[in-house]
């Protein structure tokens, strides 16, 4: 996997998918039956339909078996690498663009036979060999992992209180912020999204805001460090429960965030609470599932592929966007909700996506890094931030 | 039999205490590798976390945890002595257990539950602003270290109450009563008598606040401000970021800060004499 940032073109194409015609069809997928049922270690928002996993159940015609997981990336190598994870699911969940690459590399992930997953051909043209987040599905140029959700992740904001479209990074650092502002109690994305800010806006030279060199480290940290000293910060959130906590509640006006804490806090709060589009750039993301190999050696290659898909059918991609306002990695999601007006918000679904293409737009974006290259480096400073 | 009696702790404490620590120590030396670790000497974790920042965190995190400790033996040994000296022998271990109670409540619930009563909007702003003791929200009880050493002795006041009332258990009811008789003053009677007695216990009930302070991740990160961190948490994030050496590391740094504490306490203290009433 090499690091890139998202560009213009990947915008572009992005977007021409999310716009595209084309409605998935219905496929029925041919195999032999796997022995019980598919055991999948996954966190809970990668299931829509239902509360439980019975409708996600249903779509593939597949029984799953559900293990909590938490979006730590030392979970997964811990369990997958280092313990008996290969035994204990068959399949698992996971940020592209490096933990594919993480743990197909230590033979934890097996590749994957795409033929067997007729919803495919509807992926995001930015999945195919050449495209610009092929890497992040792919091991040594073989398909690894299966998107199906993605987002760029921006600011949230109260606008009942605040009475302004944010389009800029520099209000989490703005004085009539100050003391209201919030952040990501984790260096990965809060130093990335500073990092974004400050390089776009001409305040310190970076190369890459999502693998910085030990000085660039240095020089964010510093920022984020004299920002801390001045009060700017209530706190840096951690876990959905805390991220969504401060925003309902009005402790923070303005907060670097996941798009479905905005949504929640908005809904939870009845206020006017909006994801913006900052004009700096992006952390991008998606997240994938792959096949274990223990899965793989206890015959449930094909109760995986029905269930991914599922993934990549409209069916779940509208309904990931309109629950949790992820980006669905599959084209002609527009259409399947105006075939299906009574399930959906039409105005809502269109704005989300235009919402999505707007910041896939933003040349300044960086693609989420789980493994900098000088990791210690981010986290010593890190630790300093801490202690300011 | 008699020394399979004496043997059987001796197991215990090797399999469940000192083998852990030791595998922990020897594991702060190996070397650290992209997804684990590998057998090695290297004191790289420990030159880590003594010359980074990690130290002061951990430093301003036993100083928090002291400041609670203080806080809650302000509050709770009263209660622990109150309980011993004033409510019938028959009562006592009953209203000792409504102490204990809140132990049953899972401890995130207890510390989540403790956000919606102190932030901005929470219930002591909402009051005092309704009593008109206040115009503004008081912001500084919450997301600060002031909040972490708030959840602290919420948490963890029954240990004090407890321990306290052990140790008190240990004084024979007619001490006070010979007090009373000379007419010494309130204040000579705790100083003068019941401190040095109950000082055992009032140490164990210290040290469980003390190390739970410097352990338990989810009051800095759910009370704490920007980048609130204690000891458990500084592992907790060296796990996260895969450096096992490091989280190791500050394992046996907690674990040889607590062994220091007991060493100190005991010989100060005699905390077998904790254990006098079952004696």
């Amino acid at each position: 996997m090499k690091q890139f940032e998202f560009n213009r073109r990947m915008l572009l194409k992005s977007a021409t998918a999310m716009a595209a015609v084309g409605a998935a069809g219905s496929f029925g997928l041919s195999g032999a039956q796997a022995a019980g049922p598919l055991k999948l270690w996954t966190i809970g928002i990668a299931k829509v339909g239902a509360k439980d996993w019975s409708a996600m159940s249903a779509q593939a015609g597949i029984e799953i078996h559900y293990n909590a997981k938490s979006a730590r990336a030392d979970e997964a190598i811990q369990k997958m690498v280092v313990g008996d994870g290969s035994k204990l699911y068959d399949a698992m969940s996971d940020n592209g663009g490096g933990m594919e690459d993480a743990l197909a590399s230590q033979g934890a992930v097996v590749e994957l036979d795409t033929s067997k997953i007729p919803n495919w051909k509807n992926i995001l043209p930015i999945y195919n060999p050449g495209g610009a987040a092929a890497d992040t599905i792919r091991h040594k140029g073989k398909i690894v992992a299966v998107p199906y959700i993605s987002n760029a992740d921006s600011l949230a904001y109260n606008y009942d209180k605040i009475g302004a479209e944010l389009t800029s990074w520099e209000a989490l650092f703005d004085s009539q912020f100050k003391g209201r502002a919030a952040m990501q109690n984790d260096f990965g994305p809060t130093l990335t999204n500073t990092a974004i800010y400050l390089k776009q806006s001409g305040k310190q030279d970076i190369d890459n805001p999502s693998d910085m060199n030990p000085g660039e480290v240095k020089g964010v940290c510093q920022f984020l460090i004299a920002q801390k000293k001045k009060g700017q910060f209530r706190t840096f959130w951690d876990g959905f429960g805390n991220g969504l906590n401060l925003l309902a509640s009005e402790e923070v006006l303005v907060s670097s965030c996941w798009e479905p804490i905005q949504i929640v806090a908005a809904k939870k709060s009845k206020m006017d609470i909006r994801y913006g589009t900052m004009k700096e750039g992006h952390q991008t993301w998606n997240n994938c599932f792959m096949l274990t190999k223990g899965g793989l050696a206890r015959g449930q290659a094909d109760a995986f592929y029905k269930l991914m898909n599922v993934y990549l059918s409209t069916w779940f991609g509208a309904r990931t966007l309109a629950t949790f306002g992820f980006g669905p990695q599959m084209q002609g999601v527009n259409e399947y909700v105006a075939a299906n007006p009574k399930d959906f918000d039409a105005s809502l679904i269109a704005a989300r996506l235009a919402g999505k293409a707007d910041r896939y737009k933003v040349k300044g974006n960086s693609w989420q890094n789980v493994f900098p290259t000088h990791i210690r480096d981010y986290q010593d400073w890190w630790a300093r931030v801490q202690a300011a | 039999m008699g020394k399979a009696l004496f043997l059987a702790p001796i197991v215990f404490m090797t399999l469940f205490f000192a083998l852990p620590l030791a595998l922990t120590v020897v594991w702060s030396v190996f070397e650290r590798t992209m997804f684990w670790m590998e057998p090695g000497f290297t004191l790289f974790a420990y030159e880590n976390f003594f010359f980074s920042a990690r130290l002061e965190n951990f430093l301003s995190s036993m100083w928090h945890s002291s400041i609670s400790v203080v806080v809650a033996f302000i509050f709770g040994f009263p209660v622990a002595v109150f309980v011993r000296r004033r409510i019938p022998q028959v009562a006592q271990h009953r209203v000792i257990l409504l102490f204990i109670l809140p132990f049953m409540v899972s401890e995130i619930i207890r510390i989540f539950a403790l956000r919606p009563v102190l932030q901005r909007t929470g219930l002591v702003n909402n009051v005092l602003l309704e009593l008109g003791v206040i115009t503004e929200p008081i912001t500084v009880i919450l997301y600060t270290p002031l909040g972490v050493i708030i959840g602290e002795v919420l948490s963890f006041l029954p240990f004090i109450v407890f321990a306290g009332f052990l140790a008190m258990e240990a004084v024979p009811k007619y001490i006070f009563e010979i007090c009373d008789d000379l007419g010494a003053p309130r204040h000579r009677v705790f100083i003068d008598v019941i401190l040095p007695l109950a000082a055992p216990g009032i140490f164990a009930g210290a040290v469980f606040i003390f190390v739970n302070g410097l352990g338990v991740a989810l009051l800095p990160n759910i009370l704490g401000g920007p980048g609130a961190v204690n000891a458990g948490l500084i592992a907790t994030q060296a796990i996260a970021a895969l450096d096992f050496p490091l989280a190791m590391a500050v394992s046996a740094i907690m674990m040889t800060t607590l062994l220091g504490l007991l060493y100190i306490g005991h010989r100060l203290f005699d905390l077998t004499r904790i254990l006098s009433p079952i004696n």
